[in-house]
């Protein structure tokens, strides 16, 4: 039995399974709020828990799952350059606001940290919870944070700003679709997007585009502190 | 391969560079500007761009697992976690929107007047006629 647990396939084929498990749920029951990554970890967390297995075990196959992170984080200038005709178009207002928005979200993040009294190994895994997880682990490892908090923040971010950013727009009247998908892709990254193309197809190309933008200002930002 | 073969500089790169920048980051910098000066071809990388982009969020599950290391450290914290979560989120969505409004009517504006400059000076160059 050891042997089948401490086997790379072990960690590899739970991740999958649970993955599709995941996928599947979100598919059956209409989840919006819940992504399937979530649901997969949750899943994992759980049959390790129950079975008494050790991480380490789940970590032999299960690195080779990150290892596509690096990637898939370079992949990421694709999908920019795929925008690269309405980051031209709009170049000032996109730098302009992705810019405010990565110092609005890593100063007001460092001040409640502060103000809650939070170690700082915690506010560092928790600064670039803005922006896309890739980006967002990379900066969080580089200042010393604790990855899967961050990658934890990074979800729940992503969760609350998509869920509330469309509620907000009911009170606040922006009225600039520009505007509106760069504000969600600033704040919510990749989960901010999706429901920005739900409300139109400029606001998610704007959002997409937010992404990659606020992720890099981040990083640059985080070289700083 | 392209993508990969640039992680690789990338890593190398944030070697001997004296800031500290990721070196997943240096790498997606790298291919934009490739991509930029066409010195690579969408065509080159669009398969494994997509692949890559589409299944990212299954190359996040190993990390997140993770968490399940610091249950204690996430407990202890939970309430200030999610508060902060929620009050910096949509205070960076109404800063990033409202200074894209601003920017954008501030352009408006100047090319508006920019407008009136070229206006004014025709109706001038008309008068003297």
């Amino acid at each position: 039995m050891q042997e089948l647990i401490s086997s790379p396939m072990f960690g590899l084929c739970l991740s999958l399974g649970a993955y599709l498990a995941g996928s599947w749920i979100c598919v059956r029951f209409r989840l919006t709020l819940v992504n399937p990554m979530l649901l997969a970890a949750v899943l994992v967390i759980g049959f390790l828990k129950l079975t008494n297995i050790s991480i380490e075990d789940y970590r032999t196959g299960a690195d080779f799952i990150g290892m596509f992170l690096g990637p898939a984080t370079v992949a990421l200038a694709f999908s920019i350059y795929s925008q690269f005709e309405v980051l031209k178009k709009n170049l000032l207002p996109v730098l302009a606001g992705c810019t405010v928005g990565a110092a609005t979200s890593i100063f007001s993040v460092w001040g409640l940290c502060r103000l809650f009294g939070l170690s700082s190994e915690m506010t560092v895994s928790l600064l670039p919870k803005s922006v896309t997880t890739p980006i967002a682990m990379s900066v969080s490892e580089q200042l010393g944070g604790i990855a899967p908090i961050t990658v934890a923040a990074v979800v729940i971010t992503g969760i609350i700003g998509s869920m509330l950013a469309p509620l907000l727009l009911r009170f606040v009247k922006i009225g600039n679709p520009v505007a509106v998908g760069l504000g969600m892709g600033a704040s919510a990254h990749a989960m901010g997007t999706a429901k920005a193309l739900e409300i139109g197809e400029l606001e998610g190309a704007m959002s997409g585009l937010a992404i990659g933008i606020t992720g890099f200002v981040t990083v640059i930002l985080a070289m700083f502190l | 391969m392209i993508i990969f073969a640039l992680c690789l500089a990338g890593v190398w790169i944030a070697d001997f560079l004296p800031i500290a920048l990721p070196a997943n980051v240096i790498a997606m910098l790298l291919l934009f500007i490739l991509l930029v000066f066409r010195a690579v071809k969408p065509v080159h990388i669009e398969t494994t761009a997509d692949f890559l982009l589409k299944n990212m969020a299954f190359f996040f599950l190993p990390a997140t697992v993770g968490v399940m290391e610091h249950f204690d450290l996430l407990k202890s914290s939970l309430l200030p976690l999610l508060v902060i979560c929620t009050f910096t989120t949509l205070l960076t969505f109404l800063a990033t929107a409202y200074t894209v409004k601003g920017v954008t009517a501030l352009q408006n504006r100047l090319e508006k007047a920019k407008e009136r400059v070229v206006l004014t000076g025709k109706e001038e160059a008309k008068c003297r006629n």
